[in-house]
């Protein structure tokens, strides 16, 4: 009977009542047995019109349920009724259960050997490579910090007396460029434009055309070119009795310079350079 | 012959007989093929069914442990399942009856959801266990389980049997009538 009360805390009221309308034959019994029980509760009747098939899922589990237990406390008296066999404790019989216990503990205690043993291996080979790893890589950081410093040192010291140098190289190229220009110019003129009567360089008294000394082609350009870079707002020479005048002529008629627009007695060097 | 007892024939010595009813019978196939590949100290036999009721004029063996197998991508297996569930005795169902459902890993491929199987597993008292038979692996453990569950039922463990493992594979929320 105790079952039955571990079924009634267990079980709602109105559930039982249920199992009232839907009798069947072989649960007659247990399910008058179960109502006796429960009307000391007080059950809710339910009315006949609820779901028959719902009904029948209901019953048929409770059916189950009752089975089982009627099942459970048969194997309960089964079990409550045999007396366990007891082992005689003699000698033999405990020192071949102790042999036994013992090849069970050695053979876990060798399986556990063996796995932390095969662990510990594959640490070690881990901690090798890892070693060699950083070490690979402590390498290429202290290579490229000395690549960084050095190219850092270079970047500075080379950039201030680089620029100094090209700098003046360019100048003195510049200035040598210039002084060639000026040689050839100035043997070129020599050859092609002589100062008349043949003398060219010498100063030469000369009483028949005016007093003052003819100069070379070359000293009239560079009186040009002089004053065009000296005073760039009033470039005009003004032309004296030493410009020998086919020359000047020359320099007219050729484009090399240009009479100043109001005063016929001032020439200027063409802007070539503009 | 139309219902399935569980005690109409006599046991037959260190032999255990399952009965894997399903609608996939590859997978069956499959199952059962895992399941005679464990290494078992009695002697295996595995009967395949696609419904029952079997028929009559096959020699069988008492059948120990039926599995119902559910595919969670198919109602119609749902549905044969249930089908069959009305040919098999109700003294079956102290622990020789077990539902296993197949394909809940693909979530999306699910046309029956976990708690129809569940209601059902609960309906019927029975225990429901979850496998993904098409992989290899769970299948092997599922095997296991199988054929240990089927040495229990089959008696050739001592110390427990079918109803004392039904029992132990409750799970906790199984009180009845939270409905009501």
């Amino acid at each position: 009977m105790n079952l039955y009360t571990v079924l009634e805390n267990r079980s709602s009221s109105s559930f039982v009542s249920l199992m009232i309308l839907k009798e069947d034959s072989q649960d007659l019994v247990d399910s008058l047995l179960l109502a006796k029980i429960f009307t000391v509760k007080g059950c809710r009747v339910k009315s006949a019109k609820e779901k028959d098939a719902w009904v029948k899922l209901r019953g048929d589990e409770l059916s189950l349920l009752i089975m089982q237990v009627k099942c459970l406390t048969a194997e309960l008296g089964h079990w409550k009724k045999r007396t366990p066999e007891i082992t005689p404790m003699t000698e033999d019989i405990l020192v071949t259960l102790g042999k036994e216990e013992f090849q069970k503990l050695r053979h876990n205690l060798e399986m556990v050997v063996s796995t932390i043993q095969s662990k510990n291996e594959k640490l070690k080979e881990d901690l090798e490579r890892e070693q060699q790893w950083l070490d690979e890589q402590q390498q290429i950081l202290e290579s490229l910090n000395v690549l960084h410093s050095d190219l850092k040192n270079q970047v500075v010291t080379f950039s201030e007396s680089r620029i100094f140098n090209e700098l003046k190289a360019k100048m003195l190229s510049i200035k040598e460029f210039k002084e060639k220009l000026l040689c050839t110019l100035g043997e070129f003129l020599e050859d092609h434009f002589p100062l008349p009567d043949g003398t060219i360089k010498k100063k030469k008294k000369n009483t028949q055309e005016s007093n003052a000394e003819l100069i070379t082609l070359n000293e009239m350009i560079e009186m040009l070119i002089n004053r065009m870079f000296e005073v760039p707002h009033d470039p005009y020479v003004k032309i004296s009795d030493s410009f020998w005048p086919p020359y000047i002529e020359l320099l007219l008629r050729y484009g090399i310079a240009l009479r100043h627009p109001e005063d016929p007695t001032r020439i200027r060097l063409e802007a070539f350079h503009q | 012959m139309s219902v399935l007892r569980s005690m109409d024939k006599l046991p037959d010595l260190n032999r255990a007989t399952i009965l894997l009813v399903g609608t996939e019978d590859a997978l069956l196939q499959k199952l059962a093929e895992s399941m005679l590949q464990e290494h078992c100290a009695s002697e295996l036999r595995v009967h395949l069914a696609n419904s029952l009721p079997l028929p009559s004029t096959v020699n069988r063996p008492r059948i120990d442990l039926i599995v119902f197998v559910i595919n969670l991508h198919s109602k119609y297996s749902l549905r044969k399942v249930e089908e069959c569930l009305s040919h098999v005795d109700s003294s079956f169902f102290l622990g020789k009856v077990c539902f296993l459902a197949t394909g809940a890993g693909r979530e999306s491929h699910c046309s029956i959801h976990q708690n129809t199987v569940i209601k059902l597993a609960r309906t019927y008292r029975s225990p429901l266990l979850f496998c993904d038979l098409e992989v290899g692996s769970f299948r092997a453990t599922m095997a296991q389980r199988l054929v240990r569950m089927l040495q229990i039922c089959a008696g050739h463990v001592p110390g427990i049997s079918a109803v004392n493992l039904l029992s132990l594979l409750r799970c906790s929320d199984s009180t009845p009538s939270k409905e009501l």
